[in-house]
């Protein structure tokens, strides 16, 4: 044989190999999606609950909005309550981006796909609430109810900061259908 | 009728010449407290004097007391940036897209060219200027009940506002509802000038929290269910509605415990309309947190008390209100 086609008789497994490397490779692609697969699929199994772990996450934080608009409201004398409530609020801000994580947008939810479409502004809208959540514990541990009142409602209008742009209006709420 | 103890408000009966011969009366001692307003006016306001600056003052309150007309300022559109009261804001409706008006006092485009008496027939009858009706989404059903003197106040404010230059928008609705002449009918079927009746045995307070929610603050114009003609069912006075302004949904405000806000006390909802906050700590969506925020929240403490307590005192009505398909 020629030099020429002991190059061809060499590069002969080289072609078969290519065809071979590229299934093989496809193969493990074709794994890992069916595996990503199997993953979304466990979590869409889950999506009510985590649509309900979520919807706790968010009444917690509502609870102690409310408690402290109890205290304030009927002005009643609960030493440091509305500093440890804000406080409890600011720590609990770092419960929601993980509970939103896994993006389930279908279900008894009212939250908008938007949370995962701009999560760097959700992100940054949860920022602003512990901000807000920590002037609040502040204000309070002065005691100067002239400060107390503007917090609250600072903190209050941050609720809105991701309410407004992330979670549907009331007329349509699955609550209203 | 059910807010008959409240406010009268005579709806077409069997009586239609008695409610026809009202209604003329009506619009007749409108017009007449019009005229006196008129001259009331020329002879406090000299030619060429600014209004004073206590007038202005309270007319910033009547604003607060309005929810900030907040309609007149396209927040959606643009923002906080939005200049204030220039109009421009759409508001949808089951009629079709409406959008508000310049009340800045710019002369091509605001209300520069107006009168205080141009001013009160518009916020009493509903027309403009020149006679021309104005589409029932601007509440003068409810202001019509406005006193003489919170409507002079509020008009010094609106002349105080900068002029801001921009053309008044046509309606994006269908005929026949684009159609001004439409609404002499509409008018006679559905507006009658509020007025309020005598109530000996209620407190100033009460007596202030009927004006602000009837008159001032109308909440009725979005939380009381529409007739088929785009009226006020008043037999469903605050019971809420599903064709809320801007397509929202306005919820049931009567007492009633299941469906409307008769869990609430006294301080709830005072608590709300200074923090727009909800008992239950959630917060408000849409065009009632912006009432609140440049409106309700900035009023006296004693106004808000006001609103509670004769809110707690109307029909309990039990009304559930759902979204529409």
């Amino acid at each position: 044989m020629t030099r020429p086609s002991d190059r061809s008789v060499l590069r002969r497994p080289i072609r078969r190999a290519l065809p071979l490397a590229l299934a093989i490779a496809m193969g493990l692609a074709g794994a890992a999606a069916v595996q990503a697969d199997h993953h979304e699929g466990a979590v869409a199994l889950k999506a009510a609950e985590q649509i309900a772990y979520r919807q706790s996450v968010m009444s917690i934080i509502g609870t102690h909005m409310g408690a402290i608009g109890d205290l304030m409201k009927h002005g009643l004398a609960v030493p440091g309550a509305i500093e440890t409530h804000a406080k409890l609020m600011a720590e609990s801000a770092a419960l929601i981006a993980p509970a939103f994580r896994p993006r389930v947008t279908e279900g008894a939810t009212d939250a908008k796909p938007e949370i995962w479409t701009d999560w760097t502004k959700f992100q940054t809208e949860i920022a602003e609430y512990e901000e807000a959540a920590n002037a609040l514990a502040s204000a309070a541990a002065s005691g100067d109810p002239a400060k107390i009142g503007p917090a609250m409602k600072a903190l209050g209008g941050s609720c809105g900061g991701c309410h407004k742009p992330f979670r549907k209006p009331k007329e349509e709420s699955y609550k209203n259908k | 009728m059910s807010v008959g103890h409240h406010v009268r408000v005579d709806r077409r009966s069997g009586s239609h010449r008695a409610a026809i011969l009202a209604l003329a009366l009506a619009f007749g001692l409108v017009l007449a407290s019009g005229l006196a307003l008129h001259a009331s006016s020329a002879r406090a306001q000299a030619p060429g004097s600014a209004p004073d600056a206590q007038a202005i003052e309270r007319g910033r309150q009547v604003l607060y007391a309005t929810g900030g007309c907040t309609c007149h300022t396209n927040y959606p559109g643009e923002g906080e940036a939005a200049p204030a009261l220039a109009g421009g804001r759409g508001l949808e409706t089951p009629f079709g897209v409406f959008y508000s008006t310049n009340l800045t006092p710019d002369r091509e485009t605001g209300l520069g060219g107006w009168s205080q008496a141009d001013f009160v027939r518009a916020m009493r009858e509903g027309l403009s200027p020149d006679g021309q009706h104005y589409f029932p989404v601007f509440p003068y059903t409810a202001f019509s009940g406005l006193e003489d003197g919170d409507l002079r106040d509020l008009w010094a404010y609106l002349r105080s506002l900068p002029a801001v230059k921009r053309e008044n928008r046509p309606p994006d609705a269908p005929f026949p509802f684009s159609w001004r002449a439409t609404l002499a009918g509409w008018k006679w079927l559905n507006f009658t000038p509020l007025v309020f009746e005598p109530a000996p045995d209620r407190s100033e307070a009460w007596l202030r929290g009927r004006y602000l929610v009837n008159a001032a603050a109308h909440c009725g114009e979005c939380h009381t269910p529409r007739t088929l003609t785009g009226g006020l069912d008043r037999s469903r006075w605050l019971a809420g509605s599903r064709d809320g302004p801007e397509g929202e949904l306005a919820p049931n405000i009567t007492p009633d415990a299941a469906t409307g806000i008769g869990e609430w006390d006294a301080a709830d909802l005072v608590w709300y309309l200074e923090m727009g906050l909800k008992p239950d700590g959630d917060d408000t969506q849409g065009l009632m947190s912006e009432v609140i925020e440049h409106g309700y929240a900035n009023l006296p403490r004693a106004d808000l008390e006001a609103i509670a307590e004769y809110l707690a005192t109307v029909p309990a009505i039990g009304n559930r209100v759902r979204a529409a398909d």
